[in-house]
């Protein structure tokens, strides 16, 4: 054979060599986006991925708690910042609380949704049938609705990260209505129960993923707290009836191994929330059923211990919410009778009577139920901001001080660093 | 030619007018390794230390088998890169060279200097650009021995001495936190070396032929420890036809290094002594072979083709026991193996075409592919005493899953590269070289760059009768970014409902700019012979490094971390000065020298924007013009720069003398005006203990540097000096004795040699600690990391025969 016949195979092997596909390596050790997301178990740990980041928002450090019942004096969490937060010292220099005070793990939230969006639109029907396309799309803007809304609970006025207005500073009424808006939509697609993998229903997997209650129950908060009182009412009357009493579940994250090790795998283990027993006592009175079945009062020490009926989640929108909801909803709708009915089931175990609520005392009547029923969930002091008692409840703060901001927390250095923000006036000079 | 000090431009001026005639030109670009002189050591690139000016060669460890740090024209914005390494090629045949980060053991030490010929030093862009983006900063390219004519020839060389330390004053004794006592368990005088090699060779008709095996063991002077490595090799070519022939180069090598816990991984020994250290293993095992085939054709019309396949593979594995008297109750073990491949094949057509008697061009057009594979395993488990466990189990078996880590990493790259490159010659006066090279690499999207270079060099002598040669270069090519990140990645967030499900994320995004660190380099030379025997040559080099690739952090409301960007450009300028003399030379008595300066400076060009919010945070304290190099300190919180771990000039200084059977030689090293920042080992604070105020130390600079600790605490970190790291250092001296007489009477010997030969014998410095050289970065840290063991004297008698 001559040498020149060796030409065309050496010209072949050439081209071959430096083609583009020839100079791609798949690598073994990490995982690209591009290529990812084919199958609906892969798109499924994105969805995964959403709540694992609002389980980080909320865990680290305790944050949900602090948000809530810790800065509002009801409960204490074992750890070294706790008196700063309880103290409404909140721009003191300690680097937990300045994690506590930052807010990026709530954007981490809203870029997975968004991410998360683009991959549904993108999935063909084979990797998601319609089930799982409306799932996955109904979670992914219920993630985005609630890390919206923790965020002008907490901080008031944020930035938005959506695309279209990226960066673009919302005031807290702006970004409330673009989480209900996200929520209505959510709610559209979301089923009451899901499914597991092999295709059946399951309590505990809804219990720990969006569902139709918890995203009907988020949209109902986010319509109470702009004062659409009526749209609330519609909202909830519309949604939770007889038909669908079954099918109702709360909603909370799943405790578990996090990447980050500084989050904690669970933080509802041991006695880490307590209550003074002075304050559960204020709370609490003597009489009130709830006082043995939701706190362990131990002999001979002054404090109450919150009992953790499911260490492995942390309840953020349970079920018994509903009808304080429904209270809260027909009450701002006008139907005071109604509402009492609400509070009345709602209610069960305490000392007072609540059928002679006038108009005037009801508001005062649901938010110290609220406080009762939904202790642990984070939500005490955005109930304050909410009915706007922030000073008659917070002795360390005067009107004026909550007209200037001091019920928002303070941005941390890292949330005003390259965002163009500053500090809220009174946070600028607490 | 600015930066040239202005005396040395005069002279260099005056030279070039009034000096002439009898030229003989002389450019080092070859150094012929049986006529330098080698090192006690191993590792070849202690034979090139002090040998060629610009070649930059840090004996910062004293630990036998590590690598000395090979600096060559390169610069990067990280002083631990090893990117900046020269390219090593054997026969023409890139090889792995920088030691595996699991063993640390040096693969230049698989190569016995017994076996190489010469080394050819490869600096200017135009010779450069033809390797691409393999070699930014430099070649050196090993040409192995080939086979002598005649049927057989065998030569054994063999060598043993002792390794001794000198200059351990207790005032220096910082290393061992100022504890002679625990010192003296730890190192001590009269660690064994020895060196032994055995060559046959040959050469004939049917080609040419060369095998050997070589031995080294280096015990070093840490108690307890060693290095040994084991090598054979087959040199051979073998003319098929006499158009077709083919080369075949093959090296086999086993290394094993033995360290200990005590004065090499932990120097803050406990008093009054340190513990036993009796069952405490760290045995790191390296394979390394190199084995290329080249196919040689030659036609008749001034066409050659040739294929050149190379396989270099090395294997380093270490195995870790720490037993519990050591770790107060705990004992640890890990084990790691490191796998890197590098396979390379280089296809070529060459045409030699006369134009007339006058103008020729020798053309080359070539394909190279170059894929690398490296793989990373490894475990590692600890546990309690009191759970089980003893100091005699030297295995990670037997831990269960929760005490035991385990990883694994893959990195795989392809290069694939088409070249071209165009020697036109003109008479005897002018040559220009005109070289294009394009590289697809995998770690692109956009997968190919351009490299183009144009060189000229041209010999007044023979026009002017002016005994210059004149070369000017300029090109460009590009330095491998890492890591692969145009693809974006995503990272595993945690588990959830009950381990079932895993959460996935994005860590950063797509990045499609990704692509090589741009190199634009000029190149203008003058090499002239001052006398017939003496004869300078003068080098200045101006390199910009452009488009680094860095993370950028983005605000917290972005949802990740980081993106990347590419972007920043810093220079290196230098002069290199070489000035080689025949001082004497007659039958009985010879003297030559050789003297090499080089001269760097680099600074900072541009740097990204809101250079705080990139990984890049690092350079911040710097602006534009300011050295790289810079040592940046805080001074009552505000960053200023304190000094410049560049020396401002380095070299070496080799004479050679010979009367009659007896030669002797020796070799200085210099580098003179780098500064070593020496962190305090005491004045070290957590910034809120102290109201964020470094309190200063008696004795101590106000200067101090902060980081954060794994929980995110500010750290203060007092500097307890700045010191002058010059030095001037014998290096290497040797005294051989040719035995010509009982040579001549054993009949089959031809030659035998005796020498006696020392390393590192001498060193004259005003730093405070045990070797100038011995920080990589510049700094002594608190801890000594990246700070090398004390670097050992050695002498050693030696034996050289042929037969």
């Amino acid at each position: 054979m001559k040498l020149w016949n060796y030409i065309p195979i050496a010209a072949i092997m050439l081209f071959f060599s430096c083609s583009k596909g020839a100079l791609t390596i798949e690598p073994e050790n990490r995982t690209i986006p591009g290529d990812y997301y084919n199958s609906f178990q892969e798109i499924q740990q994105a969805v995964i991925g959403g709540y694992v980041d609002l389980r980080r928002a909320l865990l680290a450090n305790y944050a949900w708690t602090m948000y809530g019942e810790v800065r509002a004096g009801d409960l204490q969490a074992v750890v070294s910042f706790q008196d700063m937060v309880a103290g409404q010292h909140l721009t003191g220099d300690n680097r937990y609380l300045a994690q506590v005070t930052d807010w990026g793990y709530f954007y981490d939230v809203i870029k997975d949704a968004n991410d998360l969006l683009e991959i549904v639109a993108r999935a063909d029907d084979e990797a998601l049938n319609p089930y799982r396309r409306n799932l996955f799309k109904g979670e992914a803007l219920a993630l985005k609705s609630i890390a919206y809304f923790y965020l002008a609970r907490i901080w008031g006025s944020v930035p938005s990260a959506e695309k279209n207005n990226f960066g673009k500073s919302l005031t807290n009424e702006e970004a409330v209505t673009q989480s209900a808006l996200f929520a209505a939509e959510a709610k559209s697609l979301l089923p009451w129960l899901l499914l597991n993998d092999d295709g059946i229903e399951s309590v505990a997997l809804t219990a720990v993923r969006f569902n139709k209650t918890a995203i009907t129950m988020l949209l109902a908060q986010e319509q109470l707290w702009l004062g659409k009182g009526q749209e609330a009412y519609d909202l909830l009357t519309g949604t939770f009836t007889a038909d669908t009493a079954d099918s109702l579940s709360g909603f909370g994250v799943s405790n578990g191994i996090d990447r980050r090790i500084e989050i904690p795998q669970s933080p509802l283990s041991g006695s880490v929330l307590r209550m003074p027993l002075e304050r559960l006592d204020a709370i609490y009175p003597q009489g009130d059923a709830r006082r043995t079945s939701m706190f362990n009062i131990s002999a001979g020490t002054n404090v109450a211990t919150l009992i953790i009926k499911d260490a492995s989640l942390l309840e953020l929108l349970p079920k018994r919410e509903i009808n304080l909801l429904l209270a809260e909803a027909a009450w701002k709708a006008g139907f005071l009778e109604e509402a009492k009915t609400y509070l009345i089931t709602a209610a069960i175990g305490a000392t007072e009577d609540y059928s002679a609520l006038s108009e005037d005392a009801f508001g005062e009547a649901l938010l110290q139920e609220r406080q009762r029923i939904l202790v642990g969930t984070g939500q005490r002091f955005f109930d304050l901001i909410r009915f706007d008692k922030v000073s008659s409840y917070i002795p360390e703060f005067t009107q004026a001080d909550v007209d200037k901001g001091a019920a928002w927390w303070p941005l941390s250095a890292g949330s005003m660093k390259s965002n163009g923000l500053g500090q809220n006036s009174f946070w600028s000079n607490p | 030619m600015n930066l040239l000090p202005k005396p040395a431009g005069r002279i260099l001026f005056f030279l070039l007018l009034f000096l002439g005639a009898d030229v003989t030109l002389l450019a080092q670009d070859s150094l012929k390794v049986d006529s330098m002189i080698l090192s006690n050591r191993s590792g070849l690139e202690n034979v090139l230390q002090g040998s060629v000016a610009g070649l930059r060669i840090k004996s910062w460890s004293g630990t036998p088998g590590a690598q000395a740090t090979l600096n060559f024209r390169g610069l990067s914005l990280n002083p631990t890169d090893h990117s900046t390494m020269p390219l090593i090629l054997i026969n023409g045949v890139p090889v792995l060279a920088s030691p595996s980060n699991v063993t640390g053991i040096n693969p230049l030490g698989y190569y016995s200097p017994e076996q190489i010929d010469r080394i050819e030093i490869i600096k200017d862009i135009d010779q450069l650009a033809a390797f691409g983006v393999q070699a930014p900063n430099g070649a050196l390219n090993i040409i192995m021995k080939e086979g002598q004519t005649g049927s057989i020839h065998v030569r054994g060389s063999a060598f043993a001495g002792v390794n001794f330390l000198q200059n351990m004053d207790y005032r220096k004794d910082a290393f061992y936190n100022f504890n002679t006592l625990a010192r003296r368990e730890v190192y001590g005088n009269g660690g064994f070396i020895n060196e032994e090699s055995v060559m046959v060779d040959g050469a004939g008709d049917y080609g040419s032929y060369l095998f050997g095996l070589s031995n080294h063991q280096d015990q070093g002077i840490i108690k307890n420890t060693g290095f040994g490595t084991q090598s054979l090799f087959l040199n051979a070519k073998y003319n098929i036809t006499n158009r077709f022939s083919a080369h075949f180069y093959n090296n086999m090598s086993l290394a094993n290094r033995n360290g200990r816990y005590a004065g090499e991984f932990n120097r803050m020994l406990p008093l009054p002594v340190i513990s036993d250290e009796g069952f405490f293993m760290d045995k790191n095992r390296n394979v390394g072979f190199v084995s290329s085939m080249g196919l040689t054709y030659q036609f008749g019309s001034g066409f050659k083709a040739g294929s050149v396949a190379g396989i270099s593979y090395e294997g380093a594995s270490r195995d870790v026991y720490t037993p519990s008297n050591v770790l107060d109750g705990n004992i640890y073990a890990s084990s790691a193996a490191y796998k890197r491949q590098l396979i390379t094949v280089n296809t070529t057509i060459s045409y030699l075409h006369d134009f007339s008697d006058a103008l020729h061009l020798d053309m080359t057009l070539g394909n190279e592919i170059r894929s690398t594979d490296d793989r990373l395993t490894s475990v590692n488990g600890e546990r309690n005493m009191e759970n089980g466990g003893s100091d005699f189990v030297k295995v990670v078996t037997g831990y269960n899953a929760n005490q035991t880590n385990a990883m694994s990493d893959h990195e795989k790259e392809k290069l694939v590269s088409f070249y071209g490159i165009w020697k036109w010659k003109y008479k005897k006066d002018l040559d220009i070289n005109v070289v294009l090279r394009t590289d697809g690499s995998s770690l692109y999207e956009n997968k190919w760059a351009l490299y183009p270079a144009l060189g000229i060099h041209y010999d007044l002598k023979n026009g002017l009768n002016i005994p210059v040669k004149v070369n000017a270069s300029i090109g460009k090519t590009g330095v491998l970014s890492r890591p692969e990140v145009y693809g974006g990645a995503l990272d595993a967030y945690g588990e959830y409902y009950g381990g079932n499900y895993l959460g996935v994320g994005l860590l950063y995004p797509a990045f499609a700019g990704a692509k090589s660190v741009g190199v634009t380099q000029m190149d203008f030379g003058l090499t002239f012979a001052i006398h017939s025997s003496l004869n300078l040559s003068v080098d200045y080099f101006n390199k910009t490094y452009r488009n680094f690739t860095y993370q950028r952090y983005l605000p917290n409301i972005s949802g990740i971390d980081y993106e990347y960007e590419a972007g920043g450009a810093i220079g290196l300028a230098g002069v290199e000065v070489s000035l080689d003399a025949r001082w004497i030379q007659t039958t009985r008595f010879s003297w030559t020298s050789n003297l090499n300066f080089a001269s760097y400076r680099n600074k900072v060009k541009s740097l990204p924007d809101e250079i705080e919010n990139t990984s890049l945070a690092y350079l911040g304290a710097l602006s534009k013009g300011d050295a790289v190099t810079s040592l940046v300190a805080n001074k009552s919180q505000q960053p200023v720069i304190i000094g410049n771990s560049d020396p401002k000039a380095f070299g070496g200084f080799t004479n050679t003398l010979r009367y009659g059977n007896v030669s002797a030689a020796f070799t200085l090293t210099y580098a003179w005006g780098a500064d070593i920042l020496a962190e305090s080992f005491s004045s070290r604070y957590y910034a809120d203990r102290t109201d964020n105020v470094f309190p200063l130390k008696n004795a101590e600079t106000p200067y101090y540097l902060t980081s954060e600790d794994a929980t995110g605490r500010t750290v203060y970190q007092g500097i307890r000096t700045i010191e002058d790291g010059s030095f001037l250092r014998l290096s290497k001296a040797v005294v051989s004795y040719h035995l010509n007489s009982i040579a001549k009477k054993l009949g089959q010997l031809s030659d035998l040699e005796v020498f006696v030969r020392g390393d590192n014998l001498l060193t004259l410095s005003r730093y405070s600690g045990i070797n100038p050289e011995e920080n990589i970065t510049g700094s002594r840290m608190h801890d000594l990391s990246y700070t090398g063991t004390p670097l050992p004297s050695s002498v050693a008698l030696g034996l050289k025969l042929v037969f």
